[in-house]
């Protein structure tokens, strides 16, 4: 039962090993963005755009699941199907809103999947075992305990923007873009400085081998995963050395 | 191991603080500075033994902050300062603090922080911002992960105290969706989990409500029954009484009085006033109205000619995604022109009733009614209100004696003064910020500077007016919130804990504002847990519990007396 406790991830659902879903967001970034179509690559594609919706739904997020799979459905269907029968500038638009789509989305999925379902405890424990300096270590899991502090911040600003009546109605976008970013800063600089204090109280930064009873490590999951990524890669240097 | 043998050795083993002669000065930069860190400190002298557990006090910026901060070596190892001693260039960081800081044996000044982390634990004042993990079970196993302690002692330790916490339930949870007070509860955990000798406490409460304060009163006495050294800082003495059993009390920077808690009770509610203290305890607050006859906070002059006229709240129901309904008012109507304090424990539904109120939650239906609003703008010669001027007819609004204001409406009728008010300050100067998003109204540009003078003055802000709003310091700030309120004429004005971490002064000086700007017939609407705010400057009050409007009273007599129950009640739930 105690292991329960510590092992499990609270939210329920798969459990990815955060290396593996680093690799899998290089991967898709990399793949996605550079690669283009033929051969090997036009399953690949798909292949790599659909990983990250499902691990969306294995971890019970299901509404975002489906949103982005229709979102990529849609814009996969018009890529291959609809550009051929539209022509001029309205081809050039539709070319343009389609690639993005179909290029960055999965990107961000992957992203926002990493980023939402990786304790800052589990990604420290990763990158000791990637024998990652702390000096990059500290500052990066930081930046995780940090965007939802950031996500509040900018909602209590926006608030208050909205009881001032200050929008961008106004025709001022640089004007209300300080307006937005000048006080968060105040407001995260502070936190910040409160944040170190607790932690460093707490003996963060000490020159010990630190522990961690995060016990991450490679399952099943991981490996089905890692192949996946695998058989991208291949693809992926395979379209490269032909074109 | 060695007994020591002469009784000065047994003496030292048993002084776990031990200061002297300390002499501290921060060095802020203009933009950083808040209340707190302007207090240095002089000639301090002071040793602590051991299990004993000893309060701070003292009005703010007296140093109470700055002394926490040498115990658990945050000065000089993470704020820099600078002694009397011309600073130069070659100095290191521990030459800015004369004097001798020892605690349980270690020289402050040549400890290293994390040397200290298992000595002293640190428990602060904002709980959203002294976590460093998103999940609770990483952070309380934070501290001894970071010693290097074996995995399965980790284990022990943190089920350990959550049993002994009683906050099995919360682990494993985003600490993200905790209240305040189950946050407070980690950060404790979290401490605990270190086990430290002393613990170093800086105003645990004052984000909490008054159920949270009593968990953490049991928390200090837990700690105190394990024979470990408590040093608290606060302003609120109400939940201590019966836990410390020494009393410092300082001003500018110097331990002026060394109580024990019975001598400091005796000092009255006269002297604990001057040295800016809250009331000891609510017992207290309860004598001072038996016998000094406070009178109820006289109904303004301007007031009472509008006590006839109501605020009508309809619908206010709300709820968040995935949770079941926050708020659920179907109607209320409350005194126009009053003050009314908004009560009830955390989750009540408080914040979600202001926001609602303000018009800031998307998609929420409930509408305020003002009866005879349109009437009194017509005189003062201000455009019509919104559902009048859909109509187009000048007559029809003086014949129509209500109006109703649905969310975007109630957006330009009501302002809400935020509990961290830098969330609402934008422009470069006090003058630019008031003046922001004024020019709309299309006003004659004379009329509007005199007018925003004249604001200035009443609020004593006349001479920070080309000052940068986040140099000012807190009260100030808030201040200049409530200015921008009144120049775009805002007539119900939503104050959101606006004393939350104050001293009796400034909290005063809150309800002095507050009470003024009842005189100029804004109708004030008051979340707070702190009852002497509601005592001073309160006229009307609102109980809210899971949602419900649980109750809706003057504070009269019978009132104020029903107000101090709840808050005891609530202490002792």
């Amino acid at each position: 039962m105690t292991k329960e406790i510590f092992s499990e991830n609270s939210e329920g659902g798969l459990r990815l090993d955060p290396r593996t879903k680093l690799l899998m967001l290089v991967v898709i970034s990399v793949v996605l963005t550079t690669g283009g179509y033929g051969q090997m690559m036009t399953l690949a594609r798909p292949l790599l755009a659909v990983m990250p919706i499902v691990l969306l739904a294995c971890s019970r997020r299901y509404s975002a699941a489906v949103i982005c799979s229709l979102t990529f459905a849609l814009a996969y269907f018009a890529e291959i199907f609809l550009l051929q029968f539209v022509g001029g500038l309205l081809n050039f638009i539709l070319l343009a809103c389609v690639g993005i789509l179909v290029r960055f989305m999965p990107c961000i999925v992957m992203a926002y999947f990493l980023v939402s379902t990786t304790t800052v405890s589990d990604f420290m424990a990763a990158m000791r075992k990637m024998h990652v300096s702390e000096k990059i270590a500290i500052p990066l899991s930081v930046m995780f305990r940090f965007f939802p502090t950031v996500r509040d911040e900018y909602a209590a600003i926006g608030d208050a923007m909205r009881m001032r009546g200050i929008s961008f109605a106004g025709g001022k976008p640089l004007k209300m873009l300080e307006y937005r970013v000048v006080p968060m800063m105040m407001c995260s600089l502070k936190i910040g400085e409160e944040l170190s204090c607790a932690a460093l109280t707490r003996g963060l930064g000490a020159p010990i081998k630190r522990t961690n009873i995060n016990n991450i490590g490679f399952h099943a999951q991981d490996y089905v995963s890692i192949l996946l990524c695998a058989i991208s890669i291949v693809a992926y240097v395979q379209w490269v050395l032909v074109s | 191991m060695q007994k020591p043998t002469t009784p000065q050795a047994q003496q030292a083993n048993q002084q776990i603080i031990k200061l002297v002669n300390v002499n501290f000065c921060y060095q802020t930069s203009a933009l950083m500075q808040d209340d707190e860190a302007q207090g240095g400190l002089c000639d301090i002298n002071l040793s602590l033994n051991r299990g004993e557990c000893v309060l701070v006090c003292g009005e703010s910026g007296c140093g109470k902050t700055t002394l926490t901060r040498l115990l658990n070596g945050l000065i000089p190892h993470f704020y820099d300062g600078f002694s009397n001693v011309e600073k130069t260039d070659d100095v290191n960081a521990s030459e800015y603090l004369q004097g001798q800081v020892i605690v349980d044996g270690k020289d402050i000044p040549n400890t290293q922080l994390y040397e200290l982390a298992g000595t002293c634990g640190s428990v602060f004042q904002n709980p959203r911002s002294q976590f460093f993990n998103v999940d609770t079970t990483s952070e309380i196993a934070f501290g001894p992960e970071n010693l290097g302690l074996p995995e399965s002692e980790i284990i022990v330790r943190v089920q350990d105290i959550a049993r002994q916490m009683h906050i099995e339930d919360l682990l494993g949870r985003n600490i993200f969706k905790l209240s305040g007070g189950q946050k407070q509860k980690i950060a404790c955990a979290s401490v605990a989990a270190l086990q430290p000798k002393l613990y170093v406490l800086d105003e645990p409460s004052s984000n909490l409500d008054m159920a949270s304060v009593a968990h953490l009163k049991d928390q200090i006495e837990c700690w105190k029954t394990q024979g470990k050294t408590i040093v608290v800082a606060e302003h609120r003495l109400h939940y201590l009484r019966g836990v410390c059993d020494r009393v410092l009390c300082m001003r500018a920077g110097r331990i002026v009085a060394d109580y024990s808690w019975e001598e400091f009770e005796a000092i009255g509610s006269k002297e604990r006033t001057a040295l800016g203290l809250r009331a000891f305890s609510l017992d207290e607050l309860e004598a001072l109205e038996m016998t000094e006859d406070v009178a109820a906070p006289e109904t303004p002059a301007s007031a009472k000619h509008v006590q006839a006229k109501m605020l009508l709240l309809n619908n206010f129901i709300y709820s968040y995604k995935h949770s079941d309904n926050a708020l659920s008012i179907p109607e209320i109507s409350l005194p126009k022109g009053g003050v009314i304090a908004i009560i009830g424990a955390n989750g009540a539904g408080k914040s979600t009733f202001a926001r609602c109120l303000c018009g800031l939650n998307k998609h929420f239906k409930g509408k305020l009614t003002i009866s005879g609003y349109c009437e009194r703008r017509k005189k003062l010669g201000v455009n019509a209100c919104a559902s009048c001027s859909a109509r187009g007819k000048a007559a029809v609004c003086r014949a129509l004696r209500e109006s109703s204001f649905a969310n975007a409406a109630r957006r330009k009728l009501c302002f809400m003064v935020m509990q961290d008010v830098n969330h609402q300050l934008f422009a470069e100067s006090v003058l630019d910020e008031i003046t922001l998003g004024l020019q709309s109204q299309g006003k004659d540009a004379e009329v509007m500077a005199n007018e925003i003078e004249e604001i200035l003055s009443s609020l004593h802000l006349s001479h920070l007016k080309d000052a940068h709003p986040m140099s000012l310091s807190g009260g100030e700030k808030q201040r200049v919130a409530i200015a921008t309120a009144l120049a775009s004429r805002r007539e119900i004005i939503v104050f959101d804990e606006p004393t939350s971490g104050l001293d009796y002064t400034h909290m005063q000086r809150v309800a002095q504002n507050i009470s003024q700007l009842n005189e100029l017939g804004k109708t004030i609407f008051v979340v707070t847990h702190d009852p002497e705010l509601i005592l001073a400057c309160c006229t009307h009050a609102l109980m809210l519990q899971c949602g419900l409007a649980k109750d809706n009273f003057a504070l009269d007599q019978v009132g104020r007396h029903k107000i101090l129950e709840f808050f005891k009640h609530e202490a002792a739930s």
